[in-house]
Order: C-alpha cells, then structure tokens, then sequence
C-alpha cells in the first residue's frame, strides 16, 4: 500500500522532477540544527549545487539525498543565511544554519503561511511582539501607533475602547475601514481580547496582492497575528509587571467663575435680556475648578505571568494576566483577567495537532459617558456641596439647559456596571505528506458575553438629578462566531526554482443575540444591586426583546495561491479567491459570489552575477503587484427593504381606556441591486541595504481604486425617510501615497548598540466619480454643528472635506443693511464669495481636509552595557480639524479661557473671536474660525531599562532580570485648542471634534523576570 | 497507522471541499435576526392593521408634536414668547424674531416629520388595497390613511406654501428628487383625501377603537382647509355638517384639557398618548414636557410660554384667562403650587398635566393627549365664514354658543355680542378665535390668512411678501440640486 501511495505520488509529481543522479552518486545522510540554540530545523531546503536534485530535512532535521561524492549541498531556510557544505567523501553531515542578519532573509508571516522577506512581492511590514508588549497600552493597536508606514493610528481615549485604524487612507464610506486581524487563523473586526504580552508578531498586509488572499475582507488591509507559542526545551518562567499612573495633560483651561458670570452677563447683553444674570460677577471669586473635582491621577497595576516549555513532541505556552486600571474620572475602574494557553503536539511523526486558546474576564465600574460634556459646561459658580452638605443645584442659579446638571451628583449616582466574558480560540491538525504537502485543517471559535447593569435608586440631589422610583436595567448581548478552514500547501525546491501551492476554503457564522430586561421599584441591596436578578418585589418586569436588527452573516469562500522563485532572483506569486457572502444573497444570482484574484513580481538585483562585484548594496530588490479585494463589512441587507417595529417609535394609542399597539410598517427606501465594494490597488516597492546591511530602505508607491463603493448618499427628507439616505454602490475612491522606511542599526562597540527608524507615510485621498454626479454630498456635523452639515464631498475633492462660510472679520456694530442686515455687534461677518451682496448658502467653500496626508514615526533604540533605552516618535501633519464644541452649545455653558480672553466684547476688542453670543444660530453656522490645524508630534513612548548582570543570579537561578521606567505621551506638542488633535468620527463626519475627554500620559515602573 | 493517516487526509479534503460545494446556497440564505423582510409584508389584515397603527404612532413622535411644531407653527405668533431660560434653545426666538434662515434645524425637522407622516399614509395607500382582507375595514383604513396625509399636507402648505407633493411611495432615484407643486395643487389633493375619507369614515367607533380618525374630523379637517383658501360657502357647508353629528361643547372649558377627560364629547381629533407602565421608550410623546412648568418634579422645560400679549387680550374676567395660562404662584386647580420663583411667569395650561401623574424615568406629562381638532374651533370656523357671506345672525349664533360655555353660567361676564355690523362682527370673531383657541397652535397662522401679518406681528420683524411662509430647509434644497427653489425673501 505503501509502496504504491510513494509511486503513485511521485508519477503524480514527475515533472517537476529532473532525475540527475549519476553513477558515482552515493546517499548522503545528515541533520541540521539552528547554531544558536542546537535545535533541530525541520523543511529545511537540501539541494546538489548545480543540478536539480534536492530534498528538504524531516521532523527530525534529518534528510537523506543522493550525490557525487565531491559534491557540494546547499542548504537553504527561512530566517537562515544559505550555507554551502562540500560533501567531501562523508556520507553523514552535522549541519548548523546560523540566523540571517539580512534584512531579506527574515521571514515574513503572510496570509495563510510564511515567507522570506526576499520573496514576498507585496508590502507587508512586521512589528515583533517585544516591540508592542514594551508599551503601557493595554490594546495593542495602540502600540503600533508611529510603527508602520502607512498605518493611521487614532487613539479614543476612553479606557477599554479600541483605536480607529486605517491602513493607507480612506477607501470606503459606507463600509467599516477597520482592517481585518487574523489571530492564530481566527478572523475577527477588533483585538481588544489580546492582552499584549501573548503577542509574538503582527504583521501588516498593506497591498493587495498580500490581502487578495482574504478576499472579501481584504480592502482594508489586514493584520496577521500570531500568539506565542512554547519552544522545546526546560520549562521558562517569565514575570512581566508593572504600576504606573495616568495623568490628564494638555487639559483645555476653562474660565473661572468670576469670568463665567462676566461672560454671561454679556450674552444676556447681546440678547438684549435684563436684567443680567449675575448682579455681581466677582462676588464668585474663582470658583469651581471642575475638572480638578472630576479628575484624578488614576494608577494602574499589571501583572503578566507565563509558563512555557516542551519536549521533542509537545511545546506548550500558558500565561495569565490581570490588569486593574482605574480611570482618570473618580470612581472609574477597569478591571481585566486574562489566559491565554497554546500546545502544539507532534502525535506521529507527520500529523501534528495543537490548540490556542484566549479567555477574557473584565468588569468596570462604568462612568456616566456624559460626564464630560456637563465638565466643560459646567458653571463653575456653583458650588459642589452648599455649607449645609447639600449638592450645588443649578437650578438656584437659573443658569439653564445645557447646564442643569452637577457633574458631581451625576459621578455619585451614576451606579453600573460592565461585564464582559470571552471566550476564543482554535484546533487544528496538521498533516506532512509525500514530504512535499501539508494539509491543515482549523476550526475557530469565538464566543462573547457582554452585560451592562445600571441601577438607578430613589435619590433627590438636584432639581435635574433626581429619581423617585429605583430602576434596574440589564442588557446582555452575546456573539457566537465560528471560522472552518481546510488548506493544503505543496512545497518544493528543485535546483533554482521553489515553488510553493496552496489551496483552501473557508466557511463562516457570525451571529449575535440581545436581550434587555427593565424593572421598577427593586430594592436595594448591597453591591449597589447589581448582582442576582430581579427581585421578586419589582413591579415592573422584563421588557420584550428589542426586535432590532441583529446580523447574522455567514460567509464560504475558496482560494489558491501559487509562489514561484527562480535562483532567488525572479519572484512570481499569484493568487484567487473566490467569496460568498450572505449579505448579499439573494440580491441578484450573478452577484453572490465575488471574485478576488493579485499577481506579483520581484526582482532581487543584488543576486544577479552583474552586481557581484559591486560594494555599495549588500541587498536590493524591486517589485511590483496588483490585486482586486473586497469590502464585506458594508451595512447588511442593502437591498432587502425591512419592516420597522420599534417600540419606542411605534407604539399607537388607541381606546377607551387606552391600549398601546406596536406598528409596523416600512420607512426607508433601498436601492434596486447592489454588487461587490471592490478595492483594486498597484503597489511598487523598492527595498535595499547597504553598508554592511546598517543602513537599509524601504520605499513604496501605490494606488488604489475602490470601485462600487457602497455609500450613502442623503436623500431628500421630502423621501419621508426622515431626512435618511440611500445606500448603494455609488461612488469611486482614490488613495494614492507613497510610504518611506529608513533604517540605520549598528554596534559600534560590544557594549554599545543602537539602531534609528524613521517611517512617513504620505497619503491623498479624492473621489473619482459618485453616483450624485456634480452634486454634492453634504454631511457631518448636524448635531454638533447647530443643525447644519458641515461636510461636503464632490466628485474631484477628498472624502467629507470641511465646508462653510469664511470669515473675514467681526462686526464691530450691529448691522441695518448690507450682505448680513441681521448681525449683530460681535457676530462674524462672512466674505461674500458670490459677490451678490447677500451671505447665503451659495456662499459656502472648502474649509479643510480631515484626512492626513503625512504621518510618520521616529523609533529609535540604544543599549549601553546593561542599560537599554528606546524612544518612539510620532505625529501627522496636513490635517485639519474641526473644533465644533465652541460653538455647541444649549444656553450658558461655560467658556474655554482662551475664548473669553480673546472674545469680542465691545467695539474695537476683537476681529478674530466672536463675541459670547457664538452659539447662536449665525455664528456656530459652519466656518473657518472652527477649523484648525490637526497636526501633532509627540513622544509617544520612552522607555529606559537596566538588565542586572548574569553572574550575580545565576545563583539564585535566574535567568533575566530588568526593571524599566515607561513614559507614554509625556510630551504632545500641537496648536489645536480642543482636547486632543486625534479625532475620529464617521466616514463622513471625520474630524468634526465634538470630544471631550482629556489626553493623558502614562507613567509606569516596571519588571521583566524570567526563570 | 499512516497509510490510513494518509487516506484520511485525502478523503477529509474532499469531503471538505464536497460538502461545502453541496450546500453552498442554502449556506449563505440566512437573514439578520429580529428582522421581516418587506417580502413577507403587506400579505394579512394583521399588516394593515400594523401599518396603520405605526401611521398614527409617528404623530406623537419628537418632530410632529414637539419642538418643530413649537418653532414653525407657534412661535411666529403674538400668543406666546420663547420661554425657559434667555438662553436656552436660543434659535426658538429666531421665529419670535422672523429672523429664522432656511438652515435652521427646527425648519428641517418640521420638513422632515411631515413627510414621515406622509410616508407612513402612502404606505398604506399603496399597498392596502392589494391585502385580502375585510372589505369594510380595507376601505376605512384606507380613508384613514387619506385624513392624515391630507392633514400633514395641510400643515406643509400653510407653512411652507409650494411643497413637492407625493402620492405615492416613491420607488426610483428619478421620484426622489421632485420639484415643488404649486399650492393650489396641494390644497387640491388635500381636499380630494378629505372627500374621500369622509365618504367612508364611520361617525364614531367602539370603546377599542376610539383615537382613530371620523367622518367628523376628515369634515372639519376639510372645513379648514376651506377656510384657509377663503372658500367660505364650502366652510358653511361642512361646518354645517359636522354640527349635525352630535358634538357638543365640553361644559367646563378647563377640565376639556386634562387627562382624565381625553376624548370628550367636544373632541374631534385628538393625537393619543398613554404612560405605558414599564415602557418609556415606547412613551414617547413630549408634547407637555417641553412646555411644562420649570424647576418642579413633573413639571418640564418650559418652552412656548403665553405672553403677556395673550394674558391681555382677554376680556375682564373670563375664566378661560385663567384656564389657559398657569401663572408663577398660583395652585393649579389640581393642587399644584407653582413656585413663586420660577424663571418664567406664565406657562401653558392647556399641555399641562398634573405633577402627582409623573413617573420617574418617563417623560413628564407624557399621558396628555394633543388636541388637534374640537367643537369650539367648527363652531368659529361656522362663525366666521357666515360672517364673509353676510350671514351675521347665523354667525352670531354659532358664536353665542362658544361664549356661552365660556361663561360657566356666569351671567355677569362675557356678554352676548349682538353687532351686526360685518368689520365689527369680524373683529369679535377674530379676537374670540384667539383667546378661545389660545396656545393651539393656530393662531399664527390664523393672523397670516386673515391678511393681518403685518399688523399684528409686524413690531417683531413680520415682513410682508416674505414671512407669510416659512424658507424651505436648506439642507433639502443642496440635496435637490437646484431642483427645489427657495420662497421668496430667505
């Protein structure tokens, strides 16, 4: 059976096969093994130089190949510089490969498998684990910030929530621009599970011959992660930890009381309302410090423990992490456990099956969200407490909407809680067959609990803080994922052409389920009665299942991909993929299954014979690529019109007594058809070193073109969709940038070694052409820009560009006559673009750009005897930001301290700052004075470490020991005056900053042990 | 062992693959949970019914009963100022004012809540009739999905003036975007709805159905379309008509308001609201918390307050005075002490609800019920256009009845007007109509029919030529690219 199976495979294969054995030839045995740590490496390339006989070593690291007895064998593998080893007469070899110190001889973790950085076509960069894990961010993706080239990293800022990525620009608007990860071969939308320290590389697929392998889900870019993993070996213990605090920096200074009485005295003024408000602003003296009330140094602990080891069949990881992070609002506190086990065990020589498994254990004690907004509005004339121990209530200053709330009262009865659980991970069994294939089969799961309590009790603390029943709400939303696949992957070297096959499919189920449950009149109990679950004594109990719309999607998908190498200087890779995706089932038969495919080539010139004898580069490399991918993540359902039932919209009244009826009914409008979001991109790279390999570059063009995009376009309200819009594929997008990587390592001395990487990424971004034609899509804002859309994108112009009125100055007087006969002294007065002597919506241009077009990162690391130190930098710079919270505003909110020490107030005072009356509905209309400049550098992390020498703990069996001091964002320089020029937002609405939550450093103290 | 290791892999890769291939279709059909695909829809009487009840949910929503309808219909008008603090929701003073521009968000809002409504009607209109269901009752709903877009029309035109007019549900990119019909077209389609659903409307329903429209309302709905477009023949004519239905005044004109007498003998259409015990969201009407007492538990924002204007222009010890407004430092004829300190003096008794009613966590005065249409106002109406046609003694007698109820009984005050002179008979009227229906939501706009803008609001910045209409938002006009056109004047 055997026997027949060998042949049958190797008829199968015969042509690929060149049989050069000649009759001297004699069977040459050997092993080899890595020359640093003696362990054995397995898939190794064995070739005769000069013929196309070649071998590859097994599990073992043995190999056995016939050749001529002065031969000479070629043993090449990846991550290893390529040794040539004459045969010499000996038939058994002992064969150590030593690290590569080449740039292009690191291996690459792609899609679906692994490369050698010299023969990957595409635009991937790596970013080791240490590298993350040495930061103090609890997400990993914001480690990477300033890392990688090309990649857009815009923190949040809120504990727990997870950044906003974009990889090279904006190719989607109705869509999600996050990129997708893959961690351990499981697919998910966002990381947050990861605890940091159970990373061993992230790699970024950028262009679209790395991500046309992921098809649908590619368009975004992708992030291949990979966890650790145990080595074989003497069990290893290892202690990371550290505490630390985060400390709000670069907070906006608001007025004192005695300023905010001035100052609302005068809108009382402007408004021509008297009496005035305050009768004697400076009886308040400074009053109030509100944010000083609010905020705390918030300290952090971390304590990451792992365990691995393994023998010649089993390697194993475990680690378990805790983390306990209080807030930088008082009371806040985020709390998380974490595990994370990986075994990988060889059950027989070619079947090897393992596991990866993540848990996540978190609970906070949440915040009431819109805490931040009552902080910067808050008057800082009232008092917390009065003399009596009483809560300062709004309400006895008249101070009005907007700001009837004490941010105080609001943090004390403010009582929930969040719990998450999760719970995901993978099997797999890998099968090594005719030496040559490698089957794979994985099966990953990923399943989600996530409850919200929030206990509301009977409470009187204001007029506008009050309660007089208690209530318990619970939200419980759970996610259930699963992840099928099958890949089967040939390998082969035959004289000076590798080639690698794979082929695989996927199938995939997302789904989600929600519950709310709502009572009145529950006691309360200890723990702030969030435990257990509804009393008996409630009145009131759980209300139906909101019937929202829940996804439930499932995706099946087939791909194949081929890499060819011809004598490592000609590259070619290919690949396909073929993507059926429920969301779009059903909406026209032809369109179901979408199909993805790249190529790739490269070019390693430093190998050809003509660059043998030159000294300048010791590598150079030119490639180039193109590929097609996909766009899942767009609204579901696109084109299946769906019955509105909700609740608390639909509810009719009707009889004697009343009775509530839940309607029904359709409210929105679909497009006829809709097909495929495709993204297709070229990429072209250059990459080199020189100077014995200290100097090394990386520079890449690309373009990519998102065809179909599926967008939204506003509709008339007139439609009587409520003012909505219509989603469809209507719009083409342009991103087009280059990315630039310098690097520079050297080690001058023993003691002394430091490298400096300087990243930039340059982007820009235009729509080509959309389905409204010359008419304009105008959005963003709403809300927060007093009602009207601040952003507007046209065919030919960046996606959501700012736009409104320019402003040339401040009326001095109020106004009869003129372009604005309505103004008043102290409003802004508007150039009149059209020259028509009237200020109206024809008069609105381009404002800004929210979308960068530089960002760049400076990383640098020295290592001095036993102290090392690293030093990361980063910043964007062509943006702009649109600072919308000076405007938003109810009533009597208060002032920023630089509005009020630069406002109009009175004739002569000012041409720039309008008076306090900003607010209303001529002033806060969209215009330049709200759009600045959203560029910022800053040190995002810096770290100094001391390693204590080996001889003293050996002793004491150790066998590393560092501590560290670590500042994050301890220096943000920019001259934007909101909170923190990093602003996210909708596609759309994109840097409409409406945020309040302060920036923050990080400082922590630190120990790394291993045992 | 691995030979068979062999085979297996084989054949687990081809089963793999097979059995993905195989049930790859019946894969991928799956929809999102919590979800009725239109396809399933408009297939039973249960349908209909549904749409219709969504219909006349949306009317309680924010933009039809709430700020919108405050800024557009009441603000403009001499009976009311903007209320709660000076600067507080600032923007409702910019239609105090007439200073309001096509951008202004309560503009847009009011826009795009009636064409909601509109939605919701063509909904029915379109796909109703072709449910097999009870005919009878295919045939009411149908009429009263007529009344409420005749009704919402009603309000766009005599706000807006020209509106783009739709009938039917628009299905393609091309019907989106329309232009703008001329006002007599639209009060032309109004008046055709409102012929069809009084054709078909029952006179009044059982105890479960009561809330939904009457051949009553579709009439006098119709009686004021007539009266806005001076068709004072066809105002005689259904105001007549719904006279001889069996409505009757509600003897006590304070209690007509509360809670507890919600459509009573006097009502004609009414938009229903309930406190659903343990559901707030789905209590969702803020119709009374917006214009609430401020500063008290239960009260609300204080928003759309009488004037002083309104508090003067009635005559000397009418109880209606007194019914209408709530003033700073009284006690409610409920037993509510209004604080003596409060930030307005005077507040809408008419949206009021009793404090005791509030339930936390609600919406305050979420149970009162928004009268659009009762007796009083058919009997002014009748009044009124008897008066253009020269018909004083009816016109005096069908405003006799109104001041009769206002009396309560009380000989001493209100006394009967007896002038047939055409200008003073008028001017009775006019002043009657306002104090009568004070804080209602007409008056405004009854100012701007009676040719009277300038006039009456004209020290407020009230331009002729210009402010009879409100600009069309401009939100709507950049998405029309240039399809729709702006009124005269913004």
């Amino acid at each position: 059976m055997k026997r027949i199976f060998t042949i049958s495979g190797l008829v199968l294969l015969c042509f690929l096969f060149i049989n050069a054995a000649a009759a001297q030839n004699t069977a040459v045995k050997g092993t080899v093994t890595d020359a640093a740590t003696g362990e054995t490496l397995i898939g190794v390339s064995v070739s005769v130089k000069g013929t196309t006989t070649g071998t590859q070593t097994d599990v073992n690291g043995a190999f056995t190949i016939t050749a001529a007895a002065n031969a000479t064998l070629t043993f090449s593998y990846l991550g290893y510089a390529t040794q040539d080893v004459p045969v010499n007469n000996q038939s058994v070899l002992t064969v150590k490969l030593a690290p590569s110190a080449k740039q292009l001889d690191q291996v690459v973790v792609i899609g679906y498998g692994t490369q050698r950085k010299a023969d990957n076509t595409g635009s991937v960069a790596s970013v080791k684990g240490a590298d993350i894990s040495k930061q103090a961010s609890q997400n990993a993706l914001s480690s990477l910030q300033g890392k990688v080239a090309g990649v857009n990293i815009i923190n949040s800022g809120a504990p727990g929530a997870s950044p906003q990525v974009t990889i090279r620009g904006l190719g989607t608007i109705g869509g999600s621009s996050t990129p997708l990860y893959v961690v351990d071969g499981v697919w998910y939308d966002d990381i947050s599970f990861l605890n940091t320290a159970d990373i061993d590389n992230v790699s970024v697929l950028k262009d679209a011959s790395s991500t046309a392998i992921y098809g649908i889900r590619g368009a975004n870019g992708v992030m291949v992660i990979t966890t650790k993993r145990g080595t074989k070996g003497k069990p290893v213990i290892n202690y990371n930890g550290y505490v630390g605090w985060q400390k709000a920096t670069n907070l906006v200074k608001m007025a004192n009381a005695t300023e905010y009485a001035t100052a609302i005295n005068e809108l009382y003024q402007y408004n021509g309302i008297t009496p005035v408000l305050f009768s004697d602003p400076a009886s308040f003296g400074t009053g109030t410090d509100w944010y000083g009330q609010i905020l705390r140094n918030a300290f952090t602990t971390n304590h990451e423990i792992s365990l691995s080891g393994g023998s010649k069949d089993n390697v194993y990881n475990v680690s378990f992490g805790y983390l306990d992070q209080d807030g930088l609002v008082k009371t806040n506190n985020y709390q998380r456990y974490t595990a994370h086990v990986s075994d990988d065990w060889t059950v027989i020589k070619p079947l090897k099956i393992g596991f990866t498994v993540s848990a996540l254990s978190s609970e906070s004690k949440d915040i009431n969200g819109g805490i931040f907004h009552e902080l910067y509005g808050a008057a800082p004339t009232l008092p917390v407490f009065y003399k009596d121990g009483a809560y300062g209530d709004p309400n006895d200053y008249h101070t009005g909407d907007g700001n009837n709330y004490n941010p105080q009262a609001t943090l004390d009865f403010f009582n929930q809680k969040s719990r998450n659980k999760r719970f995901t991970g993978n099997v797999y069994g890998e099968l090594t067959f005719l030496k040559n294939f490698k089957f794979k089969t994985s099966y990953g799961g990923d399943i989600g609990q996530a409850e919200v309590r929030n206990y509301t009790p009977v409470y009187h603390a204001t007029t506008a803080q009050q309660s007089t029943t208690s209530s318990f709400d619970v939200q419980h939303t759970e996610t259930r994922n699963w992840i099928w696949e099958n890949t089967l992957t040939y390998n082969k070297t035959i004289g000076d052409h590798k080639i690698t096959g794979l082929v695989g499919m996927t199938a995939q189920d997302y789904t989600t389920y929600y519950a709310h449950g709502f009572a009145k009149d529950v006691p309360y109990v200890a723990n702030g009665s969030l435990t257990g679950s509804f009393p008996a004594s409630a009145t009131g109990y759980l209300q139906p299942v909101t019937p929202s719309q829940q996804p439930h999607i499932r995706d099946l998908s087939y791909f194949g991909r081929i890499n060819y190498s011809y004598q490592d200087k000609y590259l070619l890779n290919a690949s396909i993929r073929q993507d059926g995706s429920s969301p779009y089932y059903g909406t026209n038969g032809k369109n179901v299954f979408g199909y993805f495919p790249s190529v790739g080539a490269g070019w390693v010139i430093s190998n050809e014979s003509f660059m043998k004898d030159q000294h300048l580069f010791d590598e150079l490399k030119l490639r180039g690529s193109w590929g097609k991918v996909g766009n899942r993540n767009v609204p579901i359902n696109l084109s299946n019109l769906v019955v509105t039932s909700d609740p608390s919209y639909l509810t009719a009244v009707f009889g004697n007594p009343q009775v509530p009826y839940l309607g029904a009914s359709i409210n929105t409008v679909v497009p006829p058809l809709t097909v495929w979001e495709n993204a297709e991109s070229v990429d072209a790279g250059l990459e080199g070193a020189f100077l014995n390999n200290r100097l090394s570059f990386e520079a890449d063009y690309y373009n990519r073109v998102t065809e179909n995009a599926i967008f939204a376009i506003p509709i008339p309200a007139s439609v009587g969709t409520g003012g909505s819009s219509i989603v469809g594929n209507q719009a083409k997008i342009k991103n087009r940038g280059a990315e630039f990587i310098v690097t520079w390592k050297d080690k001058p001395s023993t003691n002394f070694s430091y490298s400096v990487s300087a990243n930039l990424g340059i982007n820009t971004n235009t729509v080509t052409s959309v389905e409204s034609g010359k008419n304009p899509i105008y959005s963003g804002g709403n809300g927060i820009a007093n009602g009207a859309l601040a952003t507007r994108t046209v065919v030919g112009e960046p996606i959501g560009e700012f736009y409104g009125y320019k402003v040339q100055g401040i009326f001095q007087q109020n106004q009869t006559t003129g372009a604005q006969p309505t103004a008043k002294a102290g409003d802004f007065q508007y150039v009149d673009e059209d020259k028509n002597g009237v200020i109206d919506s024809r008069d609105r241009v381009v404002l800004g750009n929210p979308n960068p077009k530089y960002n760049y990162g400076i990383n640098t690391s020295f290592t001095y005897k036993q102290f090392d130190l690293s030093v990361d930098m980063q910043g964007v710079a062509g943006v702009d930001i649109y600072n919308a919270n000076i405007a938003y505003r109810y009533g009597n909110e208060n002032f920023t301290q630089d509005f009020y020490d630069h406002r109009w107030h009175g004739a002569g005072t000012s041409n720039t700052y309008p008076s306090v009356n900003v607010g209303s509905n001529a002033n806060a209309a969209p215009n330049s004075f709200y759009v600045e400049s959203g560029a910022y550098f800053r040190v995002r992390n810096a770290q100094l470490g001391y390693t204590f020498p080996n001889s003293g703990l050996k002793r004491l069996g150790i066998q590393k020991l560092r501590i560290f001091a670590n500042a994050q964002n301890a220096l943000n320089l920019f001259g934007y005056k909101g909170f923190n020029p990093e602003v996210g937002g909708d596609i759309l609405g994109r840097g409409l900053d409406a945020n309040v939550y302060p920036l923050y450093a990080t400082y922590n103290f630190g120990v790394n042990l291993t045992l | 062992m691995k030979k068979y290791l062999k085979s297996a892999a084989g054949i687990s890769i081809l089963a793999a693959l097979v059995l993905a291939q195989s049930c790859k279709k019946s894969f991928l059909d799956v929809t999102a949970k919590g979800t009725v695909a239109s396809a399933q829809f408009w297939k039973t009487e249960a349908d209909a019914t549904s749409a219709v009840d969504a219909m006349y949910a949306n009317l309680h929503e924010w933009t039809n009963i709430a700020f919108a309808p405050i800024a557009v219909e009441s603000m403009g008008s001499d009976d009311v100022e903007k209320g709660s603090t000076p600067t507080d929701a600032s923007f409702m003073n910019d239609f105090h004012f007439f200073t309001a521009n096509s951008g202004e968000g309560q503009i847009s809002d009011f826009w795009s809540g009636e064409y909601k409504t509109i939605n919701f009607a063509n909904q029915i209109l379109d796909n109703v009739p072709g449910i097999n269901m009870d005919g009878a009752l295919k045939s009411r709903y149908l009429a009263e999905a007529k009344f409420i877009r005749a009704y919402a029309y009603f309000r766009l035109v005599r706000a807006f003036g020209d509106v783009p007019l739709r009938l039917h549900v628009p299905k393609t990119a091309a019907e989106y975007n329309i232009p703008r019909s001329p006002k007599a077209q639209v009060w032309a389609a109004i008046e055709t709805d409102l012929n069809d659903a009084a054709s078909v409307l029952p006179q009044s329903y059982s105890a479960a159905d009561v809330g939904h429209v009457t051949k009553g309302a579709a009439l006098a709905l119709h009686a004021k379309a007539a009266l806005y477009q001076k068709k004072w023949g066809d105002v005689i004519t259904y105001t007549n008509t719904v006279m001889g239905l069996g409505y009757t005044l509600f003897p006590n004109y304070e209690q007509l308001f509360r809670t507890t007498n919600k459509n009573n003998s006097e009502s004609i259409f009414e938009i229903q609201c309930m406190l659903i015990p343990n559901n707030p969201g789905a209590s969702n009407s803020q119709y009374s918390q917006v214009q609430g007492v401020r500063g008290v538990t239960g009260g609300g924002w204080g928003f759309n307050v009488p004037s002083a204007d309104l508090a003067a222009a009635y005559e000397a010890g009418d109880p209606r005075r007194d019914a209408t407004i709530i003033f700073r430092g009284e006690t409610t004829p409920e037993g509510d002490a209004i604080p003596a300190d409060g930030d307005n003096p005077m507040y809408n008794q008419k949206s009021y609800v009793p404090f005791s009613l509030y339930v936390s966590g609600f919406n305050e005065g979420c149970q009162q019920n928004k009268i659009v249409l009762r007796y009083a106002d058919v009997l002014l109406m009748n009044a009124e256009a008897n008066n253009e046609s020269g018909n004083a003694a009816a016109a005096l007698a069908s405003l006799e009845l109104v001041r009769a109820r206002a009396r309560g009984g009380n000989n001493a005050i209100l006394p009967k007007i007896t002038t047939t002179d055409q200008a003073a008979l008028r001017a009775a009227i006019y002043n009657e109509r306002r104090v009568e229906l004070a804080m209602e939501f007409d008056r405004y706009f009854d100012v701007i029919r009676q040719g009277r803008g300038a006039e009456v609001f004209g020290s407020r910045g009230w331009k002729a030529n210009k402010n009879e209409v409100w600009p069309i938002p401009q939100n709507e006009i950049d998405l029309s690219a240039g399809t729709l056109t702006q009124n005269t004047g913004y």
